[in-house]
């Protein structure tokens, strides 16, 4: 069980503007501790920090300054490839990049490569995974390209599950699901969470969902932590007023 | 042939501006370049190539080859994309694919160290070297960019750099070789090489001349191939990290 400690961790970037190269600072002075076992949910508008934040997270990308901790380890002083096996990563987009969903699944183990036993001596693994994310063990002899996109996206966290992480980032991974698919998920998340205590943390710029998955939140506007504590009470009881007005931006937009 | 016959065949360039004109695509004056740097450049190569084979030295043959591996470096990487300079890796590559071929026609004893073998051969070599090296130049920067979602979903599994450019990496080396291997396909059905044409123009049998050129397929297909995986290995490395991250600037 893994505990998650960021102290004043900021992130520059250099971006094109007009031709010229400018840096622009996309997360500002952050400190978070994530519990093992939390469900964490960083909720913001986008272009907020939001995807950045898990990047840094298993390394996709480094801090500029401040620090990442792992349990009590600095993330930058352990191996990159052992980091991101125990620190998984699900994108928005779900990407498949062999065949078929078998192969998919046993990604992580493939490129583990250390006295690699064929995928057949690894089925029941593989079964477990799909088992974990509501698919039939059918899907497995799929075509990965014919799957729906939400079918994708389970496959892509069962893939993530493959590698046995302890905890694991979820980058809007519903943003391109319809409601049902939605639900699914997020019922697939509290799921793991409890029975392979599984520490989540999610990003969504959705209020609501943030509430069904309960727990903590962060909310990030701007680069900055505005806002952090249980979700309930940071969404009934707001103190900053940038966290006022995202969420009654956010309830406008969902009467509409 | 004399100097007459070139003035002559200064008639077929005349053909070309003629149509270029009354086609009005305004080509004169590109067609009117190309023609006197063809003359230009190959007389005076013509000339610093009799001096060269006249005084016979390997160190100079060695000189020449260097410089046209720099030339063909710098011209492999003029019209390159990338965020990085692949001069230097692409010069690296070809002269090596270049170095490692002539040697090994050397050690075999297919050549000898006469200039009239060396010159042209590594001429050819460096020739074919230089687009494979260009091709995959373009080719990595084009996968790197179009596939970043699958590499970065790759590197969050766990995967090194080098195992999540995998595909890239063969998809960039097929497309460098690609143009020599259809070469080999067809070579002789299609068209005729220019050193064979060469050959026999200049009155040497076809048999003596399909040697050559068999030799030269040959020699063209290991120095591409080792140029093509040089350029790849080193212009893929480029993109990431040590940590095994995307490079931030360009992509």
């Amino acid at each position: 069980m893994l505990k998650l400690e960021l102290k004043g961790v900021s992130k520059k970037k250099k971006i094109k503007q007009d031709g010229r190269q400018k840096e622009i600072l996309v997360l500002d002075d952050i400190d978070l501790q994530v519990d093992p076992g939390d469900i964490f949910t960083i909720i913001g508008p986008s272009g907020g920090g939001k995807s950045t934040f898990l990047r840094l997270l298993n390394r996709l990308e480094d801090v500029s300054s401040g620090s990442i901790f792992l349990d009590g380890k600095n993330i930058e002083t352990l191996d990159v490839i052992e980091l991101r096996i125990k620190v998984g990563l699900v994108f928005q987009v779900p990407v498949m990049f062999e065949e078929n969903v078998a192969k998919n699944i046993f990604y992580p183990l493939k490129v583990k490569g250390e006295n690699l036993s064929p995928m057949e001596n690894h089925k029941e693994e593989i079964e477990e995974c799909i088992n974990w994310v509501d698919l039939d063990k059918s899907f497995l002899s799929r075509n990965s390209d014919e799957l729906s996109v939400g079918e994708k996206q389970r496959v892509c966290i069962a893939r993530a599950l493959m590698a046995k992480p302890e905890v694991l980032l979820l980058d809007e991974p519903t943003s391109a699901l319809d409601p049902t698919a939605t639900l699914n998920i997020e019922k697939l998340i509290l799921d793991l969470n409890k029975n392979l205590s599984l520490t989540i943390i999610f990003v969504t710029h959705d209020i609501a969902q943030a509430l069904r998955l309960e727990h903590k939140c962060m909310v990030l506007v701007g680069g900055k932590k505005i806002e952090e504590g249980y979700t309930k009470d940071v969404f009934s009881n707001p103190q900053n007023e940038l966290t006022k007005r995202f969420l009654e931006g956010n309830l406008k937009k969902e009467k509409i | 042939m004399t100097i007459y016959d070139i003035l002559a065949s200064l008639a077929l360039v005349g053909v070309a501006i003629g149509i270029s004109l009354y086609e009005k695509v305004q080509l004169e004056k590109d067609i009117l370049i190309g023609t006197i740097r063809t003359f230009v450049q190959l007389i005076a190569i013509g000339y610093a190539l009799e001096i060269i084979f006249n005084l016979n030295k390997l160190y100079l043959i060695l000189l020449t080859i260097l410089v046209m591996v720099i030339i063909g470096g710098f011209t492999a990487t003029r019209r390159s994309k990338s965020f990085f300079n692949g001069f230097s890796l692409s010069t690296f590559s070809i002269g090596l694919g270049t170095f490692f071929t002539v040697g090994l026609l050397l050690i075999l004893k297919i050549i000898t160290t006469d200039p009239k073998y060396m010159i042209p051969l590594a001429g050819m070599i460096v020739g074919n070297c230089m687009n494979a090296s260009a091709l995959a130049l373009e080719r990595i920067d084009s996968e790197v960019k179009s596939k970043k979602a699958q590499i970065e979903a790759a590197l969050a599994l766990g995967a090194t750099s080098k195992q999540a450019t995998e595909r890239s990496f063969k998809n960039t080396v097929k497309a460098a070789m690609i143009p020599t291997l259809n070469m080999m396909k067809i070579v002789g059905i299609v068209q005729l090489p220019g050193a064979m044409t060469g050959m026999i123009l200049a009155g040497a049998s076809p048999i003596s001349a399909v040697t050559i050129q068999i030799i030269v397929m040959y020699m063209l297909i290991c120095s591409v191939t080792l140029t093509a995986i040089l350029t790849t290995i080193l212009a893929s490395r480029k993109y990431f990290t040590l940590n095994h991250q995307l490079v931030e600037v360009g992509i």
